[in-house]
């Protein structure tokens, strides 16, 4: 913007910041009441003793001290962990294997709505219908299982199971996500490369390998970030099926978070260890960031 | 603090609105007394134009969080049904009203209830609810299969039990427990692994927390358990080996194949296969006789529980009551309607529903005839009532001691730890909790 | 082994063999999954059909013997509270009805909302220049990061201080403002408009705001689609928030209705026929959607993963 004329510069200027500030205002209005606002208060929350109906009792570290302590915050965070790498990598998985399967044998529009439809329907949903399916004494599942002269199972009632189990639901409501985004990437690939391969005998698999999974590096990566900072969150599908138990199995962090401070008052608790997970969470992402900034060079 | 812009407003609408109808907020959590509740809030809404009742019904699970957070965001109901072992923590908040003043203000008369049931909801000369009805436990049997079974009602009706063989209880339940091919749990040739039918359920919704109120606390008590020494008392006796042995019994039914494990049958609950046709015998409270009525399409007969090593049957003597918000905008309305509930009159509408035992001396003997003019002799209940009544353990820190002896428990009945060491941690833990 | 990649292939036709045993498996491998897909939407629409006494008999079969409309009479409230209690329903008294219509203002006021918002916050940060552009945008971008449980409880209490617990406003408010990723997916988009348009009415001696509107954003219609798309389907399926700040009956979304009812029985036990009915009457708008919609569904999800 060659405008050498200082005056005229100085009212663009102006202008252009007065209209950038007009246009930005409402959103940035959003971000500091919902966003950086409660963050700020949550730490000074989580330096209190509250319970919401009495004022809050200034108790510096204790909370995070006790944080430390407690075998179930560590639980909770065990929980999480190992609930996101049960999810994930079959997620994607799967989810590869269908977009393969969408670009190669079908490209159907009925076929890709089916796929999708699960992730239309919101969690509560998916548990609900889970639930019923999967019910010890009443579910098709069962039913089959008993069917073919094995013992029925408990899944969501199961100690060892019910993580397990909601795994699987969560998979089952995102692969097809999963796969529509890993289509769109193979989408993106140019045949010719394939071709090119094709020409030099390259099989298959070693198509498979040093071509499709490297440029669909972007996407994964895409698809990492958000489903493992989206996992380390689950919520809805515990809260409606499982409700933490049994025996505290899938008594993940958030909803410890969640009843500690709806159902025993300890706001301040609360928030101490809801600050604890976003540090966690902040940090994962800007390893994943370190990674991505990694395969950017592979488009090219 | 910050002004209160709705507070203004809602003071403004009071003084215009003051001409239109009051609104009270009820809730309670049992869907079977909503239809009598309904009744009397009809017939309190004719005796006093102005006030309008509107009642909501949310089931056990919602029902306390959303109370809870009601108090939290300002919008909890303004009269509620409470419960003994919920109110201590709320009084402790201030969130109930003392209605010790109007009480007597009003010149209630106190002594129109059941003995002991007024007591109870009170604390230091405040008082927190105006009782509301009774109840105690029995079991309920499937007559049907009882009669294949060839076990008679008077056998039924005068069951023993002890922690080490199960008494005559146990030998009733083997003989009512059925596997695929027919034969009962006394027989050799029984199948642990291919059961039909079990003798006897109780888990629901789990394993009763710190109450136990249908599932263990009658046969510890028979055995000469007890939680506390009195009311608010801050040492609790879980870790009493009387309760461990009656633990560790009922953890031992699924091995023997007389009831499901506990994994499988927490989906359906006890009480729907007892509908079902799957367990022959569920021990349940008196505000389940209409439920099993309606539902459980065959013949079925309530029974007193076996009595205890100790000698006598016991039973829980519960006791629930309405409580005022003391967030309540509309409190002198709110009062009026918790008079009303705890009169004569509506307890009188309400034993003629059949579906409690009101708190009002007499209304409970009316309940009974009307549950026999329904066919459904509930006789058992009264038993019980005259026989070692116990009441629920009352302390403050509810929620988390609830929590701890849900571990602690579930722990146990799920085969992962003796009922000894799970309950001699969780005492500890609770006696911490219950002197905060 | 056999091709499932085309092998070097004439552009127009891709000359694969139909019938290689590897092309059947993967074949009966997809069937699988969209059969695993279908079957818990079939066994709910099954069980709302059926009656409450067959339940415990026919739960596990594939189609009710005696079908009945009666659990979606029940759950939509025209039945009295005595017949409802005697099918085996709690009497709860869920307005779906009401819930839906609640779904939908929530769902409407946000989209429009939180789009028009983004994109121009958007539009600011990808081609106006002023001080602490940058680090605002990182902020934006920053605020995706934060996780929902952190934020909560004092959104509550300050939703609560502003007297708005229970009402619509108090449940859009976090999200009608500000999105972190809208405002980021738009702004890359806009970023990769090219600029001669602008330009060319910038010399006209147009202003940032009318280029904005009757340029940048009729040159967007694709992603503004795709940001509305995928926001309304997260909004439509929101629970946590909803469930936290409006409980009461009137205020209910359609996801919180589903889980008080649920929980509204008698002792404890779900009322499956009617869970299911009800189940199945919120699922239909999405299907509806994906009915009438189908292409449009696809194509945003997908172009929303391509940048």
């Amino acid at each position: 913007m060659a405008n050498h004329a200082p005056h005229a510069l100085s009212r663009t200027r102006r202008a252009e910041t007065l209209t950038a500030w007009a246009l930005v205002l409402p959103a940035f209005i959003g971000f500091a009441l919902f966003y950086a606002l409660p963050t700020l208060r949550a730490i000074e929350i989580s330096f209190t003793d509250w319970n919401l109906l009495r004022s809050p009792k200034f108790v510096g570290l204790a909370n995070y001290a006790a944080m430390l302590e407690d075998g179930k915050f560590w639980q909770g965070m065990k929980l999480s962990a190992i609930y996101v790498v049960l999810n994930i990598p079959l997620q994607v998985v799967l989810g590869l294997f269908l977009a393969v399967s969408m670009d190669r044998l079908t490209k159907s529009l009925f076929v890709k709505s089916i796929v999708l439809l699960p992730y239309l329907l919101s969690n509560v949903l998916v548990a609900m219908m889970w639930l019923w399916m999967l019910d010890p004494l009443l579910g098709l599942v069962n039913g089959m299982i008993d069917g073919l002269g094995f013992d029925r199972q408990p899944f969501f009632g199961g100690v060892d199971q019910a993580l397990f189990t909601v795994a699987a639901v969560n998979i089952w409501r995102h692969m097809g996500l999963v796969a529509m985004l890993f289509l769109a990437g193979l989408q993106n690939i140019p045949r010719n490369l394939y071709e090119a391969a094709a020409l030099e005998g390259a099989s298959e698999w070693q198509m498979f390998w040093r071509i499709t999974l490297p440029l669909l590096r972007p996407v994964m990566v895409f698809v990492l970030v958000t489903s493992v900072t989206g996992s380390f969150q689950i919520f809805d599908t515990i809260a409606v099926t499982t409700n933490g138990g049994p025996l505290d199995s899938t008594r993940v962090i958030v909803h410890y978070i969640v009843q500690n401070a709806f159902s025993f008052y300890k706001m301040g608790y609360a928030s101490a260890m809801s600050m604890t997970l976003c540090v966690v969470m902040m940090l994962y992402t800007v390893f994943q960031m370190r990674v991505m900034k990694a395969s950017q060079n592979d488009l090219a | 603090m910050n002004l209160k812009l709705s507070t203004l407003a809602a003071a403004l609408l009071a003084t215009v609105g003051s001409a239109h109808a009051v609104e009270v907020k009820y809730m309670l959590w049992d869907a079977n007394q909503l239809p009598a509740y309904k009744q009397c809030a009809a017939d309190f809404e004719k005796k006093n134009a102005g006030i309008t009742i509107k009642i909501t019904q949310s089931g056990w699970n919602d029902y306390w969080t959303t109370v809870s957070t009601g108090f939290v965001s300002g919008t909890a109901p303004d009269v509620f049904t409470d419960h003994l072992a919920k109110y201590p923590e709320f009084a402790k908040n201030e969130q109930l009203l003392d209605l010790a003043p109007m009480i007597q203000r009003d010149k209630v008369d106190t002594g129109a209830y059941t003995s002991g049931l007024y007591d109870n909801w009170g604390r230091e000369g405040k008082q927190y609810g105006l009782p509301k009805d009774w109840d105690t436990i029995g079991m309920v049997v499937n007559m049907e299969m009882a009669k294949k079974a060839g076990v008679s009602l008077a056998e039924l009706q005068a069951m023993t039990w002890n922690p080490k063989d199960g008494g005559s209880f146990e030998k009733i339940v083997r003989k009512l427990s059925l596997d695929g091919s027919g034969n009962n749990a006394s027989n050799a040739k029984f199948d642990k692994k291919k059961v039909s039918t079990y003798g006897y359920g109780f888990w629901n919704s789990g394993s009763g927390d710190m109450m136990g109120q249908t599932e263990w606390s009658h046969f510890a008590v028979s055995n000469g358990f007890k939680f506390q020494d009195k009311p608010w008392a801050t040492t609790f006796y879980y870790d009493d080996a009387k309760l461990a042995e009656t633990i560790d019994y009922l953890a031992g039914l699924p091995t023997k194949g007389l009831f499901a494990s506990f994994e499988n049958s927490k989906s359906l609950g006890a009480d729907a296969m007892f509908v079902a046709k799957k367990v022959a015998m569920v021990p349940q409270g008196s505000w389940m006789i209409t439920h099993f009525k309606t539902n459980a399409k065959f013949d079925h007969a309530w029974v007193p529980l076996p009595t205890g090593p100790t000698g006598t049957r016991a039973t829980m003597f519960n006791g629930l009551a309405d409580s005022i918000w003391a967030g309540s905008k509309v409190k002198e309305e709110s009062w009026k309607w918790v008079k009303y509930l705890g009169s004569a009159d509506c307890q009188s509408t309400v034993a003629s529903y059949g579906v409690v035992f009101p708190a009002v001396k007499g209304m409970a003997e009316k309940a009974i005839e009307v549950q026999k003019g329904k066919g459904v002799d509930s006789s058992a209940f009264l038993t019980m009532a005259k026989s070692k009544t116990y009441l629920p353990p009352i302390a403050d820190g509810g929620s988390e001691i609830s929590e701890v002896m849900k571990a602690a428990l579930e722990t146990v009945l799920m085969g992962r730890s003796d009922a000894t060491s799970a309950l001699k941690t969780a005492n500890t833990k609770v006696n911490q909790l219950a002197k905060k | 082994m056999t091709t499932l990649f085309a092998p070097v292939a004439p552009p127009a036709a891709h000359r694969i063999r139909i019938f290689t045993p590897g092309r059947i498996a993967a074949w009966f491998a997809l069937g699988l999954m969209l059969l695993i897909t279908l079957a818990p939407l079939w066994m709910v629409v099954k069980t709302a059909l059926m009656q409450s006494a067959n339940l415990y008999t026919e739960s596990d079969q594939l189609l009710p013997s005696a079908p009945t409309l009666d659990n979606f009479i029940r759950v939509l409230g025209f039945m009295t509270l005595e017949e409802s209690r005697a099918l085996g329903g709690s009497g709860a008294e869920i307005n779906f009805l009401r819930a839906m219509g609640n779904s939908l203002l929530f769902t409407s006021i946000i989209v429009v909302m939180q789009i028009s918002l983004a994109a121009m916050a958007a539009y600011a940060f990808a081609r106006l220049r002023f001080p602490g552009r940058n680090t605002l945008f990182a902020l934006f971008v920053g605020s995706m990061m934060v996780p929902g449980v952190v934020t909560f409880i004092p959104n509550f209490i300050l939703i609560k201080d502003l007297g708005l617990l229970n009402t619509m406003a108090g449940m859009v408010a976090p999200f009608c403002l500000m999105q972190g990723f809208s405002v980021f997916f738009l702004r890359q988009f806009f970023l990769s408009i090219p600029r001669d348009l602008e330009e060319a009415a910038l010399l006209d001696g147009a202003s940032y705001f009318y280029i904005f509107l009757h340029v940048v954003l009729p040159l967007s219609i694709t992603p503004l689609a795709t940001i509305a798309m995928l926001t309304g389907i997260n909004m439509w399926n929101e629970f946590f928030w909803p469930y936290l700040v409006a409980k009461d009956e009137a205020q209910q979304v359609l996801p919180v209705a589903l889980q008080t009812f649920k929980s509204q029985t008698a002792q404890g036990q779900p009322d499956w026929t009617g869970l299911m009915a009800a189940t199945a009457i919120t699922v239909m708008p999405t299907i509806l959607l994906l009915v009438v919609m189908g292409r449009r569904v696809v194509e945003s999800v997908q172009f929303s993963g391509g940048k």
